[in-house]
This record gives C-alpha cells, sequence and structure tokens, in this order.
C-alpha cells in the first residue's frame, strides 16, 4: 500500500509538486482575511443559556462593557482631592464624554454624577457633583466631603483613603476599545498633571491581548520553525535532508490556517497556536522516513527503490501516529467550547495533511534530488550515525537505559506505583482557576494597573445578581377574577359592564409589560368614569380600585421587605468579604431618603412604604441623571440587579461569592417567588471554565477509548494496546500530579493539553513497539537481544522525534503572553517526559513477561 | 421695555406652552414684531387656568412610564410671575405627591415639594433647571420657562407658514445645548416646533406641538411630543380639561396646598 502510493507519486513528481503549490497558494491566499477574536465571551456557543441571560440582562438593564480609568496622586496628602488633580479629573471627563464611541450620558464619574445633599433645612438639591473645575482647596475639600457622604460612590469613584479616583467609560461595542485607549491616553498625555493614570477593564485587555497575540503568531511561530530546522541540521547534517520536512510543515501550516481563515472562523487565542503545534508535529513523520532512506541508501541505488521499500515498512507506524495524533486533537470537538473545537479540528486537518505529503510529497521530493546529492545526503547520515554509535558503544546511555529495567522489571514497576500515586494525589490537590487578566505577564501595563486600581479601589470586576419577581401573571389572574366578580354585581343591580370593561381589557393589550397594562387600563376607567352614570361610577371605582391594587403588587421592588432583603444579600457579602463592594436599588433608595429628611447618617434607611419608596424615586427622577436609575430596576419594578464590584477577576473569587450568595439565600430566603440569577463577565468567565473543565474530561476520555482501540487493531494484541497507553497515561498523570503540587492553576491552556497530549505521545510507544517487534522476527525470538537492538538506532529516533517536538514547542516561551508560556513548557514536559517512560517503563512491562506481550515467538530464556 | 418682554407665558396652560412661548424673543425691529405677537397669543390667554396633563414616558425599546396630574396656573397681576401648582393623581403611588412654584424671571425661582406617604415638604435648591422632570425627557425650565434674556435671537427664515428663530445662548457653559430653532405658527403665534442643537452640530433633541384646539376663544396646544434623540426615548404629553379664567384665588398657591391639595379647583369642571 504506501509502496504502490510513493511510487506513484515518484512517477509524477510534477503532477505532486504542482498540486501541493495549487493547494498552498489556493488556501494562502485566504490568509488576509485575518479577524482576530478575544472576547473570552465566545468560549461559550451563540446560543449557550448563560450567555443569553447575561446579554438579556445587560441589554435591559443598559449595561455596557466599560474601560476604567484610574487616577492616583500619593504624592498630596488630599490624594486626588487637591484643585490640579480635580481639574484634570473635570478636563478627562469632558473630553471622554465627546470621544466617539463613548456612551457620554452613561460615564460614571465624579465629574459627571450628582451629588444630591441637603442644601440648608428642608431643601434638597441635585447638582453636579463637581460643576466646573475648582479652584481652591476649599472647593475640593468641599467635594471630597460631599463625595464621601454618597455611599454608592465610595470604593466606586474614588479609593476610601481619596488617593485615587476611578472613571468608568462605556463603550457602545467592545471592538473599539483599543482605540479609545489610545485616545484616553492621548489625552491624559496632555493633561497638566502630575498624577498616576491607568487604563485597565476587561474590553482593553481583550483588545490588547488581540495585538499580542498577533506578536506571538509573527515571532513565536518563524521561532519554533527556526529552532527546528536548526535541531535536525544538527541531528542528520544534511541540508537536503532537512529542507524536505521544513517545506511539508510550512505547506501544512500555510494550507491549514488559509482554510480556517477561508472558511470564516475567527482566529481566537486557541487557534492562534495551531501554526506552532503543527509545525514539530509536521516533521516528525517525514524525519523517520527520510532517516531510513538515508539508511538504506547506498550510492548507485535506485533511489525510487529504496524509497518504495522505506515506504513499505513505514507505512503503518507512520499512518497510525498521524491517526491517532488526528483523534487526540479531534477529541477536542467533543466539548462545548467553540474556540477549542475549531482548534482541534483544524489541527487534525493539518495533521491529515501533513500525512498525506509525508506519503506522497516526501517520496517525489526525494527522487526529484540529483542522484549526488542524495548520494552525499547518505554519507553524511552515515557518517553522523556511525560517529554516534561509536560513543554509545558498550553501553552508551541508551543502551544501559535499555538493559536496567529488563534487569529490574520490579523496581521500575514499583517506582512507577509510588510515583503515579503520588501524582494521584496530587491531581486532587489541583485548583481550578483562571482569569484572562492573569494572561498578561505580571509587569505588563494592564497587570500593573489591574494590581494598583484593585487594590485602592472596591474592584475594577464585575458581576450582576439579577433578581426576578415571578407570578405576575398569577395576580394579574386574581385582579380579572375579582373584576368578574364586581361585574356581577353590577349586572346584578341592572348595570350591564361587561362590554365596555371588555373592550378596556383588549384595548390595554399592546402594553409593553403587565404592569403597564394596568396602568394603561386604570386610566381607561379613570377616563370612562367621566362619561358614565353616577349610579354606575360606584362599581367602576371598586373596579379601578382593584386594577390599581393588583397594579401596585406587580411592582416588586419597590417594596421595602425585597430592597431590605437586597441590602442584607448585599451586607453580607460585603461582611464575608467576598466582594469589594454592591451597589443595588436599595443604596441608592436609602440614600436619596436620607437626603430627603434631614441629610444625618441615621436616616439612612428605607422608607416605610412601597409608595414611600415610589417617591423617593421620582424624587431621584428629577436629578441629572435619572436614567441611572434603570441600571438597578426595570421600569416595570418587576426585576432588579445587583452590581457586584470584585477585586479579583479569578473564577475562584467569583465561585466563592456564588456560594456564599446560596448560603445566605439558604438562612434567608428571599421574598416570596423572586428568583435569582446572575450575568456580568466574572460569571460568564467561570461558566465556561467550567464547561471546559467537564468537556476536557471528557475529550480526555473518548480520545483515550478511541486511541486505545486504534493501538489494539494496530498490534492485533489487547495487552499490548493497553501496553502502548501506559506511558502516556503515566506522563499525564505525572504532570497534572506535579501542577496539583506546586499549586499552578488548572486554567484554559492546561485543560486542552491534556487531550492533545495524549494523541502526540502515543507515537513514542508505537515506533517503540513495533520496532520491538520487528527486531524481535530479526533477532529470531530472543527478546532480550531484539530489547539490544532495539536501544539502538531505532530508540535514538525516537529520542531524537522527542528532542524535536519538544524543542519546537520552546519558542513558547518568548511569546509575551502567558497562556502560550504555559503550552510551550507543559508540552515539552510532556514530550519529553513520556518519550523517558516509553524507553523506561515498557521494557520493565515487557520483562515481567515477555511471551504475553510479544506472542508465542519469542523463545523462553 | 425689557420687562414688558420678559412678562410673558401667561396665556397658555400646562409646561408645554410655556416652554415654547419662552422661546419667543425679541431683538432688532422684525424680531421683535414676531415676539410681540406671540406674545400677545400666548400671555393674554388668560389671567389663571387649568389643564390635566397625561405624560407617557417611552424609551428606546418601548418600556413605558406614565404620569398623570394637574396642572393650575397663576399670573401675578401687574408682573411676569407666576404661580404652579402641580398634582399628580396616577399611577396610585405618586397620588398626591405637589409640586409648586413662585416663578420669579427677575431671580430664581421659589419650588416646593410634597411627598404624601412621607409626609415631607421640601424646597427644591434653584440649581440646574435643565434636569428631567419626574423621569420626562420634559426638562424643569420647559416647564417654568426659560429666562428670554439668556438667549440670543435671530430670525433666521421665514416661510409661508412659520418664523424661524435661530437663539444662541449668552452663557454656553450653563446648558448642553449650542443652539436651538423655533418655528412660529403665523396664524396663532404658537412655537409649533423647537429644535436643539449640541455643538458638534446635530439635533439631539426636538420638542413639537402635535396637536392645537381653540378653547374659550384661545389656541392652545394639546398635545406636545419631546423627542431625545441621544437616549432614543420619547416623552408625548397629552392636556385635556382646560379651562381658562376661572379665577383661582391666590391662597391656592400657597404651602398650604401641599399638604391640601386644593379639590375644588382639581376636580374637572
Amino acid at each position: 500500500m504506501g509502496k504502490k502510493l510513493a511510487i506513484w507519486c515518484m512517477n509524477r513528481t510534477r503532477t505532486v509538486f504542482t498540486a501541493v503549490i495549487v493547494m498552498v497558494l489556493a488556501l494562502g491566499m485566504l490568509i488576509p482575511n485575518i479577524t482576530i477574536d478575544t472576547d473570552p465571551e465566545n468560549m461559550l456557543s451563540d446560543d449557550q443559556p448563560d450567555r443569553v441571560r447575561h446579554n438579556e440582562i445587560r441589554e435591559r438593564f443598559g449595561l455596557h462593557d466599560m474601560i476604567v480609568v484610574g487616577q492616583v496622586n500619593t504624592e498630596n496628602e488630599d490624594g486626588v482631592f487637591n484643585p490640579e488633580s480635580l481639574s484634570a479629573h473635570y478636563r478627562l471627563t469632558r473630553a471622554l464624554e465627546k470621544m466617539d464611541g463613548v456612551i457620554a450620558r452613561d460615564i460614571m464619574s465624579m465629574a459627571a454624577v450628582d451629588n444630591v445633599e441637603q442644601v440648608g433645612v428642608g431643601t434638597i438639591a441635585y447638582d453636579w457633583l463637581i460643576p466646573k473645575p475648582p479652584e481652591s482647596q476649599e472647593e475640593a475639600d468641599r467635594i471630597r466631603q460631599a463625595v464621601e457622604d454618597l455611599p454608592m460612590y465610595q470604593g466606586t469613584l474614588v479609593s476610601e483613603d481619596g488617593k485615587a479616583a476611578a472613571i468608568f467609560v462605556p463603550l457602545e461595542s467592545k471592538d473599539i476599545s483599543h482605540r479609545i485607549a489610545g485616545e484616553i491616553q492621548a489625552v491624559v498625555d496632555e493633561l497638566d498633571t502630575a498624577d498616576e493614570f491607568h487604563i485597565t477593564g476587561q474590553p482593553v485587555a481583550q483588545d490588547t491581548f488581540g495585538v499580542e497575540m498577533f506578536q506571538q503568531m509573527a515571532i513565536s511561530a518563524p521561532l519554533a520553525g527556526l529552532v527546528i530546522f536548526l535541531t535536525m541540521l544538527y541531528f542528520f547534517r544534511s541540508l537536503p535532508l532537512v529542507v524536505a520536512p521544513m517545506l511539508l510543515a510550512m505547506a501544512t501550516v500555510i494550507s491549514t490556517m488559509g482554510l480556517l481563515i477561508g472558511m470564516g472562523f475567527t482566529v481566537h487565542i486557541m487557534s492562534s497556536m495551531i501554526p506552532i503545534f503543527l509545525m514539530p508535529i509536521a516533521v516528525v513523520a517525514s524525519v523517520h522516513v527520510l532517516s531510513n532512506f538515508a539508511d538504506r541508501y547506498r550510492p548507485g541505488d535506485d533511489p525510487k527503490a529504496v524509497m518504495g521499500e522505506v515506504m513499505e515498512k513505514l507505512f503503518k507506524p507512520i499512518l497510525f501516529t498521524g491517526l491517532t495524533t488526528a483523534v487526540g486533537f479531534l477529541s477536542l470537538l467533543t466539548t462545548p467550547i467553540p474556540p477549542v473545537q475549531v482548534f482541534g479540528g483544524f489541527i487534525s486537518f493539518g495533521v491529515v495533511i501533513a500525512l498525506l505529503l509525508t506519503l506522497g510529497f516526501i517520496p517525489a521530493y526525494t527522487v526529484a534530488l540529483k542522484q549526488s546529492t542524495l548520494d552525499k545526503m547518505a554519507e553524511k547520515f552515515r557518517q553522523k550515525e556511525e560517529a554516534d554509535e561509536k560513543a554509545n558503544q558498550g553501553g552508551g546511555l541508551l543502551g544501559k537505559m535499555g538493559r536496567f529495567p529488563t534487569h529490574k522489571p520490579g523496581l521500575v514497576i514499583g517506582s512507577v506505583a509510588v510515583i503515579m500515586a503520588i501524582s494521584v494525589y496530587g491531581i486532587t490537590q489541583i485548583q481550578i482557576n483562571d482569569n484572562p487578566t492573569l494572561w498578561f505577564k505580571e509587569d505588563h501595563r494592564i497587570r500593573v494597573a489591574d494590581r494598583v486600581l484593585n487594590e485602592r479601589f472596591a474592584g475594577t470586576y464585575e458581576a450582576y445578581i439579577h433578581l426576578t419577581q415571578t407570578g405576575i401573571d398569577q395576580e394579574v389572574e386574581e385582579m380579572r377574577r375579582q373584576v368578574q366578580n364586581t361585574l356581577d354585581e353590577a349586572e346584578q343591580a341592572g348595570f350591564d359592564l361587561r362590554e365596555d370593561w371588555q373592550k378596556m381589557w383588549e384595548e390595554s393589550a399592546g402594553a409593553s409589560s403587565p404592569g403597564d397594562r394596568l396602568e394603561t387600563l386604570a386610566m381607561q376607567i379613570d377616563d370612562h368614569l367621566f362619561e358614565v352614570d353616577f349610579d354606575q361610577a360606584d362599581y367602576w371605582e371598586k373596579i379601578l380600585d382593584q386594577v390599581e391594587k393588583a397594579r401596585s403588587a406587580t411592582r416588586a421592588f419597590q417594596n421595602p421587605e425585597h430592597l431590605a432583603w437586597m441590602d442584607d444579600l448585599k451586607n453580607h457579602l460585603e461582611e464575608a468579604g467576598v466582594i469589594g463592594k454592591a451597589n443595588s436599588l436599595a443604596d441608592l433608595v436609602k440614600t436619596i431618603n436620607r437626603e430627603l429628611i434631614s441629610g444625618d447618617p441615621e436616616d439612612y434607611e428605607l422608607p416605610d412604604s412601597a409608595n414611600g419608596v415610589a417617591q423617593t424615586l421620582l424624587s431621584f427622577q428629577s436629578s441629572q441623571r435619572p436614567d441611572d436609575l434603570w441600571n438597578f430596576v426595570t421600569r416595570d419594578f418587576t426585576e432588579a440587579n445587583i452590581w457586584l464590584q470584585l477585586p479579583s477577576g479569578d473564577n475562584q473569587v467569583m465561585s466563592q461569592v456564588i456560594a456564599e450568595v446560596d448560603a445566605f439565600m439558604q438562612d434567608n430566603p428571599p421574598p416570596q417567588g423572586v428568583e435569582l440569577d446572575w450575568a456580568g463577565g466574572t460569571y460568564i468567565n467561570l461558566v465556561w471554565q467550567g464547561e471546559m473543565v467537564e468537556g476536557m474530561l471528557w475529550a480526555l476520555i473518548s480520545a483515550f477509548v478511541v486511541v486505545l482501540v486504534m493501538m489494539i487493531a494496530l498490534f492485533r494484541s489487547l495487552l499490548l494496546g493497553v501496553l502502548a497507553m501506559l506511558p502516556l497515561t503515566i506522563t499525564i498523570a505525572f504532570i497534572y500530579g506535579a501542577m496539583g503540587l506546586i499549586g499552578k492553576d488548572y486554567d484554559m491552556p492546561v485543560a486542552v493539553l491534556s487531550s492533545l497530549s495524549l494523541g502526540l505521545s502515543v507515537d513514542f510507544a508505537i515506533h517503540f513497539i513495533q520496532r520491538l517487534r520487528m527486531a524481535l522476527e530479526d533477532a529470531a525470538g530472543d527478546w532480550k537481544e531484539a530489547m539490544e537492538r532495539v536501544f539502538e538506532a531505532p530508540s535514538r529516533a525516537i529520542v531524537r522525534n522527542a528532542v524535536v517536538i519538544a524543542i519546537g514547542f520552546l519558542p513558547l516561551l518568548a511569546a509575551p503572553l502567558v497562556p502560550y508560556i504555559t503550552v510551550g513548557v507543559f508540552l515539552a514536559s510532556i514530550m519529553a517526559t513520556s518519550a523517558l517512560v516509553t524507553l523506561f517503563v515498557l521494557p520493565a512491562f515487557i520483562a515481567l513477561s515477555p511471551r504475553a506481550f510479544l506472542g508465542k515467538t519469542v523463545i523462553k530464556a | 421695555m425689557k420687562t414688558n418682554l420678559l412678562k410673558r407665558a401667561s396665556g397658555l396652560l400646562g409646561g408645554a406652552t410655556l416652554m415654547l412661548s419662552s422661546s419667543l424673543i425679541l431683538a432688532a425691529p422684525p424680531v421683535q414684531e414676531i415676539i410681540e405677537n406671540a406674545n400677545q397669543a400666548s400671555y393674554y390667554a388668560g389671567q389663571d387656568g387649568r389643564s390635566e396633563a397625561r405624560m407617557r414616558i417611552e424609551d428606546d425599546s418601548g418600556r413605558t412610564q406614565t404620569r398623570q396630574f394637574t396642572v393650575l396656573r397663576k399670573n401675578v397681576e401687574g408682573s411676569d410671575q407666576q404661580k404652579y401648582l402641580v398634582v399628580f393623581s396616577r399611577p396610585s403611588e405618586y397620588r398626591d405627591t405637589v409640586f409648586l412654584v413662585h416663578k420669579d424671571p427677575q431671580s430664581a425661582d421659589d419650588r416646593w415639594l410634597y411627598l404624601p406617604d412621607l409626609d415631607l415638604v421640601r424646597r427644591i435648591a434653584p440649581g440646574d433647571k435643565r434636569t428631567s422632570f419626574v423621569g420626562a425627557h420634559v426638562y424643569y425650565e420647559d416647564i417654568s420657562g426659560r429666562n428670554l434674556n439668556e438667549d440670543n435671537h435671530s430670525l433666521a427664515e421665514e416661510t409661508d407658514e412659520y418664523y424661524v428663530l435661530e437663539s444662541t445662548p449668552k452663557n454656553p457653559d450653563s446648558v448642553e445645548f449650542a443652539s436651538f430653532r423655533t418655528w412660529i405658527d403665523k396664524e396663532t403665534w404658537l412655537p409649533m416646533r423647537i429644535e436643539y442643537t449640541n455643538p458638534e452640530g446635530e439635533v439631539y433633541r426636538i420638542m413639537e406641538n402635535a396637536r392645537v384646539e381653540v378653547i374659550d376663544g384661545y389656541p392652545t396646544p394639546t398635545m406636545m411630543r419631546v423627542q431625545d434623540k441621544v437616549s432614543g426615548g420619547t416623552t408625548l404629553v397629552q392636556f385635556r380639561g382646560i379651562n381658562y379664567d376661572l379665577g383661582i384665588p391666590d391662597s391656592v398657591f400657597t404651602e398650604r396646598s401641599l399638604r391640601n391639595p386644593p379639590s375644588e379647583w382639581l376636580e374637572r369642571r
């Protein structure tokens, strides 16, 4: 099969080359259409329920993605409360309002919000907190005093110590955040102040990430190519021999990325790593072919014939190593995370392309070379091999390594058992946690801004608790029943009001909410009262009462009980220390109520009645920013929203918050019919993280099963199939155990690595077992002799491949972003470890019972 | 002349018309003539009046709030001062909430607020008057009137139907608009449309009289619409139950009425 294919290709070199060039050009031309996607929200599919809910809630409450600008002054004893800093703050705010794409009316800044206060006995004032740049320290002091009286702004717009001020800049869309951040920086540079400024917030982080992702692709991928090239040149000492795999790798990478982009997929953090994954994978199989060829070829031989033989022999291992790798990546399709699916799918595609090119292009390339080139290449290669053999003579490192486990299998297997036990313990210690801000390196300006602002403020990470009053429809139904009774009474008294009622009921149907419908109805009845007879009016007034009562009942979040519960929840979370701060309708109502009554702290409380709450808010609606109210409650008062400020974007912090809320709900059930759910970027990150962990476990298990079945099919032996899986199982357990023990968080890149490393590292076992079986034939059934032979050239090939692939991933260490570094370190160590384990543990197990593993041809020792 | 010109907004009822008439200003003769005629139509519509207003506040997604209230108004004889009493009736949670305004264009207005369920009478500090009136897209200033002297006015255009005036603030820092344009009906002298332009030159706020009826002989706007192009929201105000020259006594416009609304005058007649 392999021979036939190779010969077919070698007879049509021109066709093969044209086909490859056409494919690379056609797909490569699509690459300029690239679109980058850095939105963590896209870790969930469009229709994922939590994401859909998150967006509904944001839409309903007018919540936008926000850039956070921090201003810090640690020099002045009054912090930012000095005329110069506040003037800068004022001017920056005005400049922000003019930026295209900034939602000016929703900017949160001391220079853009109201100060509500009593300005003399019985006089309430809503005025801009900073109406104009302050000119004296007295004015600055007054602003400080005012803002310290406003609990909603403390820790949010100004730090408790007064050293820092923050501006929350809402954006029309997060795609523009990089531009806006640049414009903000430009304004800041022109400000006449010595204050420090920091720009952060999820949208900025995402955009910056996109920019640095390009850098990664532009630096790490070519660097990986170079490193692989040099490593191979060192091993094989022949340029033509090394050039072929490199060409193959390039063709594979360009075609795969071209197809991905051409099919309209965005390049996400995951898919940006495709080139660097494909390069080493694409190279290794062709290295096997070429080194085998060089080994067999003698000057004067017919290259076609030699290559035909090589392909005949290597077809099966190449096919299977390729397919197992593809399966490992394909298993990522079972995760519910679209970017991971795209990554897995296209790497699989690339692996298959590389496989086909290895089987077709490499033979064609080889025979297209000049005879003299081939002679020289074979010559140089053999010289190097001989030199290596001489160096290893009489028990080089590899030879010793091969003999040790066969002599002391018990010791090796015992130590493996101990290491596995420790690893399993380590795995139980794994902390599942991620935080997209931590994807930047520690000294990155975004990390610095994040640190500074979260130290000083209640938190720049947001989550929203969304509360819904259910049972509104029942309330309306109950009212209709009551109205029917009244209509019955009227009928008995000789008045038929049904037709009019029915007409009004139907006319009110277009209202935007049940509460709104009842209000419309009440107005219609009110109008109708002017037209009806005095006798009927009694009944209509009774109906009007019933409608109004029902309407008031629908406005759940006007009830002091509802607000008090929200307030208790907030206090619980703040006292538990899991959040920096929460802002809710209750805080707003209490503040306005205090200023309406006296302005004194003891009046910082909720009004006694729902109408009292409503009238407090009516007063607030005459302020400069009446619409701020709708960030906390819907217009029909059936839903409310609590804004949580978290000082960290760690998923673990978010989990704690949820656990605290659940615990609070256990002890303090919410008002009847109130349901709670979540929104906000930090929450969404937690959701996809959860799906990732579960999805990856499933991907790992399914890949494991499929590869195991393939191994059993390849070796036609259950036992050998299981044996082939052993090295990678030990390796993955060991690496993840070590990770648990050293306390490295299990995050997105780490999660993805498990199943894909499975497909890569099984290759070593395939080659080892396949070569051992061949050697066993040559050694006429003497398994120890066969083992000795395997530990010569074949093991060297395995080690070389491991080194090439491990080193190929190392350039990721040069990447500016942490996930890439994590991937680089982990893949390099997984590759190296699994190669070692293959060479160390497999012989030990085989030594336990050679006949069981290798079959009846083994001669009993 | 100044006092005479500033004596304004006495004729019509409700916040809408008051606001609209406030933009009728004079400077050079042609403009002065327009304004004088407009004043005539607006100011002398009666000594006092009542009107029932119903506001429908709609946001860009069609979510609505409603407010229903009765306005009593009385001109102070021999001056440009006016008194207003605004009493809320619907929705029920605002029932008997009352605003009392003593408007004095020569100095600051006096404003009181009564919140019945908190049983609180509060004065409202004379601050920025271009803030929302009870959550609507109508401003306080639209209700109590913008001082004519705060803007420079000129005749921008004359059409078959309208005189179009262009007004720019004398102190641009005090307001959010850069200018506004007023379309004054040549027949009734009522301002039919006002467009506010921001410093970027975009029209961001539009007020219009969508319906005018002749009541007791006075052309009276009965439907008014305010569009906020920035938020995409609209407030529609309908006026009904309009009467002029009722002889409402001064005692109605005192702090006493905050806790005890004068039902005699509030009821439809």
